[in-house]
C-alpha cells in the first residue's frame, strides 16, 4: 500500500486536530478530526488494504503487497517491428484483461524509454475495465536516437476515488528493439559533386559505370553527357549516336573507423559527434555496399570492435547493428587502432575515419603511418565545438581558442595528404564528403 | 541542397525543457559578431533555480499548473464546492463564537473588544473569498489559504462546552452534536471537492493535451460522484458513534444495571470531550480489529472470486 501526499496530510492534520481538541477541550476540533480519520479509514477499507495491518505474514503472502485487486489483471504486448531506423515509428498494442468478477478503475502506464516520443495515442491510460473483459491500448512511438531499447514493464495502479491510497503492480513484460542510425542517400550527391570516382581502388569488376576502362558501346540515351559520344562509331552507324560505356572501377576494401570514445559524446544528446559519425558510417556503408564494395568497420572506445570486410545486405545489417550499439566509453588512442588493423588491409584501400579529433595526441602519428603506407585517408570530423557552442555550454573565448587549435590540427592532417572535413552541424553528409575531397 | 529544419523539440530529452541547439539570432549574427557584441538573448537557455523552500521540500508546496477551460465535470464540482463553502462559512459563523480564541483574549487585554470580533469575522471572510477565488480560478494557493483560515478560526478554548455564535441555535445536546457533525462533514467535503477540482482539471488538461487517454470517462466520474455521496454518510455515522458515546455506553450498561447506566448518562466526563475521546477509542478499536483480521482483504477476495 502506498499513501499519497494528500492522505499523509489528512492523517497528520486529523491527529493534530484531535490532540489540540483534547487539550483545548474543543469538541468541534475533535469532531472534525474524527470525520477526517473516518474518511481515511473508509478509503483504506475500500482499497482493500487490510493486508498491511496483519502481522506474522507468511512468505507467500508477500504477493499480497500488490493488492488482491491487481492480481487478476493481465497484460500482453504486441510491437509492430523490432528494428527501425532513427526517426522511424513503432506501433505498440497492449492488451489488458480483467479476469476478476468485479469492474475496476485502473491506471496503466506502459513504460517507454525516455528518449522516445509518443507520436500517436497514449502509453498512459486511465480506464474502467469491466468484469471478465479485455481492452486494448495502442500507441505509436518515434525513435529519434539509435541504440538498443526496451519497452516495459507495464505499470498498473489502482486507487480509491479520492486518490488517498494506491496499489501498484509491475507486469514484467518487455520487448526489445533496435534503432539503427539514420542513413542519408549519398548516391545523388556524388553525381552532383562531379566526382564520379571518389575512391579509386585496385580491383575492377565487370559492370558498366563510372570508370576509365572501356566496357562496350551502346546507343545514346537522353541525359548522356556529350563527352561520352563516340563520334567514329556514330559515323559508322549512319548517324545513330553511339556512346562509350566504361567499366566501373570498384573499391576493393573500404574501412570505416568510428571514434566512440567518451569525448565523442560531447554536446547535446541528439547532436554530438558520435551521433553524426554513426549516421555517416551507416550512410557510407549503404553506399559502398550498394556498389558491391567490401566494407569493414572498426568502432573504438574502451575497446576495439571490428567487423571484417564483406559485401551484401547481410553485411549492411551487421554494420548497422554494431553502429546502433556504439557507446561512448573509454579513451583508446587512434594509433593503437591503426596499428592493429593496418596489417589486415590492402594497400591503397580507402580508410574513412569519423572522429571529433579531440583528446588524442596520437592522431597525427596514426594518419602519418596510414599515409606512408599509401592508404587513402579521409577524415570526417564532426565538430563538437560547434555542438557545445550552439548549446551555450561554451563561451566565445573558449570557443575561439579551441577552434584555432582544431584548425591547426586539421591543417597538419591535410599536410600529410589526408582529406579532412571539418563537419559542422546542419551540414549534409554529401556536402561534407565533397568538402573533404576539396570540391 | 540545404535541408530546411524547424526548431528542434528537445523537451523529451531534457526533462521537459526545450533546449534550442542553434539560436536563430546566432545564425543571423554569424560572421558579424565582434569581441564586444552581446550574447543574443534567445541563445541563453532559461535556468530554473529553486527557492529555498522548494529545496527543503524537494519541490513546490503548491504546484503552479495551467489548466485548460473547465469541462462539465469540473464545472459541476465547482458548483458543488461553492455550495459546500457557503454552507460551511455559515455553519462556522454559527457554531464558532469568538470567545475562547487567542485574538479574543488579546483584544480584551488591549481593551478593544470589537477587534477580536473583526479578526474572527475576517478569518471567515478570508476562508469564503479565498475559497471562491481558488475554486473558480483553480488557484491552489488561494484554496490553501481558505483551508487554513477556516481551520484557525475553530481553534479556541471551549471548556468541553458546545457554544454557538448565534443565540437562536438549538440548546438540546442531540441537535447540537448533529450540527457539529454536519459542520465537520461539510468542512471535509469542501476540502475534498476543492482538491477534486484541481485533480480533475489536471486530468482533463492531460486528456486534451493527449498525455493520457481515458476510457469510459463517464463511469469513472460517476464512481467519484457516488463516493462523494457515500463517504460523508459513513464518516457521519462513525462521528455520530463517537460523539454519542455518552448515550450508547449507558444503553448497553443499562441492560445489566439501570442504576449504573443512569449514573453514566449523567456523568460529566462522558458528556465532555473526554467522553468523545473514549468513543473514538472504542470505535477505532473495532476498526483496527477489522484490519487486524484482514477483513477488507477477505471481502475483496470474496468479491473477486464470486460468480
Amino acid at each position: 500500500m502506498a499513501w499519497s501526499r494528500k492522505s499523509a496530510i489528512f492523517a497528520s492534520l486529523s491527529i493534530a486536530m484531535y490532540l489540540l481538541g483534547l487539550v483545548l477541550r474543543n469538541q468541534q476540533l475533535v469532531t472534525v478530526a474524527v470525520v477526517l480519520l473516518s474518511f481515511l479509514t473508509w478509503a483504506a477499507l475500500r482499497t482493500a488494504h487490510g493486508d498491511v495491518s496483519s502481522s506474522g505474514r507468511r512468505i507467500e503472502d508477500n504477493q499480497l503487497d500488490e493488492g488482491v485487486q491487481l492480481q487478476n489483471i493481465v497484460a500482453m504486448r504486441k510491437v509492430s517491428t523490432s528494428r527501425v531506423f532513427e526517426d522511424g515509428e513503432i506501433d505498440v498494442v497492449v492488451r489488458l484483461q480483467n479476469r476478476s468478477n468485479i469492474a475496476k478503475v485502473i491506471e496503466v502506464r506502459d513504460r517507454v524509454p525516455e528518449v522516445m516520443r509518443i507520436k500517436k495515442g497514449a502509453n498512459y491510460v486511465l480506464m474502467e475495465i469491466g468484469p471478465q473483459r479485455e481492452t486494448e491500448i495502442s500507441y505509436t512511438i518515434e525513435a529519434p536516437l539509435r541504440g538498443f531499447y526496451t519497452i516495459g514493464p507495464v505499470c498498473i495502479r489502482v486507487q480509491d476515488e479520492f486518490g488517498l491510497f494506491h496499489n501498484e503492480k509491475e507486469i514484467q513484460l518487455y520487448d526489445d528493439y533496435l534503432v539503427f542510425p539514420k542513413m542519408e542517400d549519398i548516391k545523388d550527391a556524388m553525381i552532383k559533386s562531379r566526382v564520379p570516382k571518389i575512391f579509386t581502388g585496385a580491383v575492377a569488376i565487370r559492370n558498366p559505370g563510372e570508370g576509365s576502362n572501356f566496357f562496350n558501346l551502346r546507343e545514346y540515351l537522353p541525359g548522356d553527357p556529350m563527352r561520352k559520344v563516340n563520334w567514329k562509331a556514330t559515323a559508322r552507324q549512319d548517324g545513330k549516336m553511339m556512346v562509350n560505356e566504361f567499366e566501373r572501377d570498384a573499391v576493393s576494401d573500404v574501412v570505416l573507423i568510428v571514434d566512440s570514445r567518451e569525448v565523442s559524446e560531447t554536446g547535446p544528446v541528439s547532436r554530438n559527434s558520435l551521433v553524426f559519425s554513426t549516421r555517416a558510417a551507416a550512410s557510407l556503408s549503404q553506399y559502398f555496399l550498394s556498389r558491391r564494395d567490401s566494407v569493414g568497420l572498426v568502432v573504438y572506445g574502451d575497446e576495439i570492435v571490428s567487423v571484417d570486410r564483406d559485401t551484401g545486405k547481410k553485411q549492411l545489417y551487421i554494420l548497422l547493428t554494431k553502429l546502433a550499439g556504439a557507446m561512448a566509453k573509454g579513451n583508446t588512442p587512434l594509433k593503437i587502432v591503426t596499428n592493429r588493423i593496418m596489417p589486415h588491409i590492402n594497400r591503397g584501400s580507402p580508410i574513412i575515419i569519423m572522429s571529433p579529433l579531440e583528446d588524442d595526441p596520437t592522431i597525427v602519428d596514426a594518419v602519418r603511418d596510414l599515409r606512408s603506407r599509401s592508404f587513402e585517408v579521409t577524415i570526417l570530423s564532426p565538430s563538437s565545438l560547434e555542438f557545445e557552442f550552439d548549446a551555450r555550454r561554451l563561451d566565445r573565448t573558449g570557443y575561439e581558442v579551441l577552434k584555432t587549435e582544431r584548425d591547426i590540427m586539421i591543417s597538419e592532417l591535410r599536410g600529410l595528404g589526408a582529406n579532412v572535413m571539418d563537419w559542422e552541424p546542419d551540414m549534409l553528409l554529401t556536402t561534407a564528403l565533397a568538402g573533404a575531397r576539396g570540391f | 541542397m540545404v535541408e530546411k529544419k524547424g526548431p528542434v523539440d528537445t523537451s523529451h530529452l531534457y526533462e521537459g525543457k526545450v533546449v534550442r541547439s542553434s539560436a536563430p539570432s546566432r545564425k543571423r549574427a554569424a560572421g558579424n559578431i565582434k569581441r564586444d557584441t552581446e550574447i543574443p538573448m534567445d541563445a541563453v537557455p532559461e535556468v530554473f533555480v529553486p527557492s529555498w523552500i522548494e529545496t527543503i521540500f524537494g519541490g513546490p508546496i503548491v504546484t503552479k499548473t495551467e489548466f485548460l477551460p473547465p469541462d462539465r465535470m469540473v464545472t459541476s464540482l465547482q458548483i458543488r464546492a461553492s455550495i459546500s463553502l457557503l454552507i460551511l462559512c455559515f455553519l462556522t459563523f454559527m457554531i464558532t463564537p469568538v470567545s475562547g480564541t487567542v485574538w479574543f483574549s488579546l483584544s480584551n487585554i488591549l481593551g478593544i473588544t470589537f477587534l477580536g470580533t473583526i479578526f474572527h469575522l475576517g478569518l471567515i471572510m478570508i476562508g469564503l473569498v479565498g475559497g471562491f477565488y481558488g475554486l473558480f480560478q483553480r488557484d491552489q494557493r488561494a484554496l490553501l489559504a481558505s483551508y487554513v483560515a477556516l481551520m484557525i478560526v475553530t481553534i479556541r478554548f471551549a471548556g468541553s462546552k458546545v457554544e454557538f455564535g448565534l443565540s437562536f441555535m438549538p440548546e438540546g445536546e442531540f441537535s447540537q452534536k448533529l450540527l457539529l457533525i454536519l459542520y465537520a462533514i461539510i468542512l471535509v467535503m469542501y476540502i475534498e471537492v476543492s482538491s477534486g477540482i484541481i485533480r480533475f482539471s489536471m486530468l482533463d488538461t492531460s486528456i486534451r493535451k493527449g498525455e493520457v487517454y481515458v476510457m469510459n470517462v463517464n463511469k469513472i466520474t460517476n464512481r467519484y460522484g457516488r463516493a462523494l455521496t457515500v463517504t460523508p454518510v459513513v464518516a457521519g455515522l462513525v462521528a455520530s458513534l463517537t460523539l454519542f458515546i455518552n448515550l450508547i455506553v449507558p444503553f448497553f450498561v443499562g441492560i445489566f444495571d439501570p442504576v449504573a447506566a443512569n449514573r453514566l448518562r449523567e456523568s460529566v466526563e462522558l458528556t465532555s470531550v473526554y467522553g468523545v475521546a473514549l468513543g473514538t477509542m472504542l470505535v477505532f478499536i473495532v476498526i483496527a480489529a477489522m484490519f487486524a483480521i484482514n477483513l477488507p482483504l477477505r471481502i475483496q477476495q470474496y468479491m473477486e472470486s464470486r460468480n
